[in-house]
C-alpha cells in the first residue's frame, strides 16, 4: 500500500452552480444534512442486521436473544440515562434559550457588551 | 417484489466495506423511493393547485413545458421532489467515492496490469483536449466529470462512473450496466440476422458498458470504443480485460476520429448525443456517415425527441437540464434528428426511430430475481423514471450500398 500521505484524492464536488430549491436560505443545507443522517441511520441498522446474521453463522441466535432479553435495573438505568442525555443534547438550543430567558440575556445586552469591552 | 438488483463484481471495481456498501445501497433505495413514492405526486399537485395558481397569475392556462416549470418551481411539493432528487444524485457519487478514494492506487495498479494482459489496443494520444461541452460542467453532477485526472494514469472517474451508473439506474441496466448495448445487439440480430459487421465502432463509450455486448454478439468483429475522457478509456480497456473481452479503446472525439473513410460496418452510440452540443451533434452524424462502409448501419440509442411527448412529460424530463448538470438534455430533444441524419448524407426517408426492446429479461439469475426483473420490463413509460419499460428508442439509418442511390 502507498503511504497515506502520498495517496491521491478523488474529486469530491461536481463543477456547476448548485440550484437553490427552497426560497429560504439554509433549507437546502438542512435537507441535505437530514438525508445524510437518514442514510447513516439506515447504514447503522444494516450493521446491526449484519451482526445478527454473522452471530447466527456462528450458532448464536442474537435476534432471538435480543427479543428475549429482560432488562434488569442496571440496564434500565443505563438506558434511561443515555436517553435523557441524548435528548438534552438534541434540544441544546431549547436549553440555551431557557437559560437566556432566566438570565435575561438579550441582543441589546450583547451589543452593549461589545461596545463596552471595546473601550473599557 | 422489491428491487434488490446487485451489480456483478469484476476485478476493476472496488470491494466496498460493509458501511460503504450500505451507504451506496441507501442512495439506490432513495432513487427508487423517489420514483415510486414522490414522483407520482407531481401530476396531482400540478393539476389541482400549481396549474390553477399559474392561471390566476397569468390569465391563461400553462401551455408548454416552460409554463409548467414556471407554475411548479414555487410549489412546496415540487421543491421537495426536486431537492431530494438532487440530493440522491449527490449521495450516490459521494457514497461511491468513499470506496474509490480508499482503493485508488491499488485500482490504478490493477488497471495497468489488466491492460498489459490483453492484445486489444489502448490508444491515448499525447496532448488530447476534451471538448468544452464535456468539461464546462460535471455532467450529471459526477464529481470530476469524465476527463479529470487527479494523478498519473488515473482511472478514478471511470471507477466512479461504473459503480455510480449502476446505482443511478437502480440496476435496470443489468449486472454489467450493459442493457442498452445488449438491446441494440438483440435488435440487430432479430431484424438483420445476416448482418455480419467486420468492424464496429461505439462512439462516446465512457467505460465500455454498452461496447462489450457487441464483441459478445459479434465475436469475429473488431470492436472499438472511443471517448473523450482519458480516465474512462483507460478504465474501459482494463475493465474489458477483466471481463475477458478483447475490445480496443481509444481516446478520440466522435466529431472527428482518426479512422479512415468507410472503415466500419456498424457505428453505434448509447446515451452520447444528449451530452454533446448543438454544434457537435451534426458533426457526429456526419462523422458516422463518413466512417460507414456502403451498406453499413448507424444506430444512436439516446433520448426520444420532445415532439413525441405531452408538455407535462417534457417538463418532468427537462428537470435534468436544470437540476442535474445536463446542459444539452432539453435542447437535444428539440432537435430534428431525422433532418440531421439526412443532412449528414443518409438518403431521404431512410432514417427512422424504432424500439430496441430492453434486454433485462436475460439478466435473471444471481442478484436478479425473476419477478423483480419482469416488473422492470413490463412497466409503461413514465417520465422521471429511469428507462422506459418496453425498450429504448433508437435512431437507425443505413448507408446505401449503391452510392448512386443516395443522390
Amino acid at each position: 500500500m502507498t503511504e497515506a500521505t502520498d495517496r491521491p484524492h478523488v474529486i469530491k464536488d461536481a463543477k456547476g452552480k448548485r440550484p437553490q430549491f427552497y426560497s429560504q436560505p439554509g433549507i437546502d443545507q438542512l435537507m441535505s444534512m437530514v438525508m445524510v443522517l437518514a442514510g447513516e441511520v439506515c447504514m447503522l441498522r444494516d450493521r446491526m442486521d449484519a451482526q445478527e446474521r454473522v452471530a447466527r453463522m456462528h450458532g448464536i441466535n442474537l435476534a432471538e436473544g435480543i427479543d428475549a432479553l429482560k432488562l434488569d435495573d442496571d440496564a434500565l438505568q443505563a438506558r434511561e440515562a443515555y436517553r435523557q442525555d441524548f435528548l438534552d443534547r438534541l434540544f441544546y438550543l431549547a436549553r440555551k434559550e431557557a437559560s437566556e430567558a432566566a438570565a435575561q440575556e438579550s441582543d441589546e445586552a450583547y451589543r452593549a457588551t461589545i461596545a463596552d469591552i471595546a473601550v473599557n | 417484489m422489491l428491487n434488490c438488483f446487485q451489480q456483478a463484481h469484476h476485478a476493476m471495481l472496488p470491494v466496498p466495506t460493509h458501511d460503504e456498501a450500505s451507504r451506496q445501497e441507501f442512495a439506490k433505495s432513495l432513487k427508487g423511493f423517489i420514483q415510486s413514492g414522490l414522483l407520482p405526486g407531481l401530476a396531482p399537485v400540478y393539476q389541482t393547485r400549481a396549474a390553477k395558481a399559474f392561471e390566476r397569475e397569468h390569465g391563461r392556462k400553462p401551455e408548454d413545458r416552460r409554463d409548467i416549470r414556471t407554475a411548479m418551481v414555487p410549489d412546496p411539493y415540487f421543491q421537495l421532489y426536486a431537492s431530494i432528487n438532487r440530493i440522491a444524485q449527490e449521495l450516490l457519487w459521494e457514497a461511491t467515492n468513499l470506496s474509490v478514494e480508499r482503493e485508488l492506487p491499488e485500482l490504478i495498479a490493477k488497471a495497468k496490469e489488466l491492460s498489459a494482459s490483453t492484445n486489444a489496443q489502448l490508444v491515448m494520444p499525447e496532448g488530447f483536449v476534451a471538448p468544452r461541452y464535456v468539461t464546462a460542467l460535471d455532467i450529471h453532477c459526477m464529481p470530476g466529470g469524465y476527463a479529470s485526472e487527479v494523478c498519473e494514469d488515473d482511472v478514478s472517474v471511470g471507477v466512479l462512473y461504473d459503480r455510480g451508473v449502476f446505482l443511478y439506474s437502480m440496476g435496470y441496466g443489468g449486472p454489467h450496466n450493459d442493457d442498452m448495448g445488449r438491446s441494440v445487439c438483440n435488435y440487430i440480430k432479430r431484424n438483420r440476422p445476416d448482418f455480419a459487421p467486420r468492424r464496429i465502432l461505439d462512439m462516446g463509450c465512457t467505460v465500455g458498458h454498452s461496447t462489450l455486448p457487441y464483441k459478445e454478439y459479434f465475436p469475429d468483429a473488431e470492436v472499438w470504443g472511443i471517448d473523450v475522457g482519458g480516465p474512462c478509456i483507460r478504465y474501459a480497456h482494463a475493465r474489458a480485460a477483466a471481463l475477458g473481452h478483447e475490445v480496443n479503446f481509444a481516446q478520440m472525439n466522435a466529431e472527428e476520429t482518426s479512422f479512415p473513410d468507410g472503415h466500419f460496418d456498424l457505428v453505434v452510440s448509447h446515451i452520447l448525443l444528449h451530452e454533446t452540443s448543438g454544434k457537435a451533434m451534426p458533426r457526429i452524424f456526419k462523422e458516422a456517415y463518413r466512417l460507414l462502409a456502403p451498406g453499413g448501419l448507424v444506430i444512436h440509442a439516446d433520448l426520444p425527441p420532445f415532439d413525441l411527448m405531452d408538455p407535462f412529460t417534457q417538463f418532468i424530463l427537462d428537470n435534468e437540464t436544470w437540476y442535474n448538470n445536463e446542459p444539452f438534455w432539453g435542447a437535444m430533444r428539440d432537435m430534428d434528428q431525422i433532418a440531421l441524419s439526412e443532412a449528414a448524407g443518409f438518403p431521404k426517408g431512410e432514417t427512422r426511430f424504432t424500439t430496441a426492446p430492453m434486454a433485462i429479461m436475460e439478466f435473471m439469475g444471481d442478484g436478479y430475481a425473476a419477478e423483480a426483473t419482469e416488473s422492470v420490463a413490463d412497466r409503461e413509460f413514465t417520465a422521471g423514471e429511469f428507462a422506459p419499460g418496453g425498450g429504448w428508442e433508437v435512431l437507425i439509418a443505413q448507408k446505401p450500398v449503391d452510392f448512386a442511390a443516395a443522390a
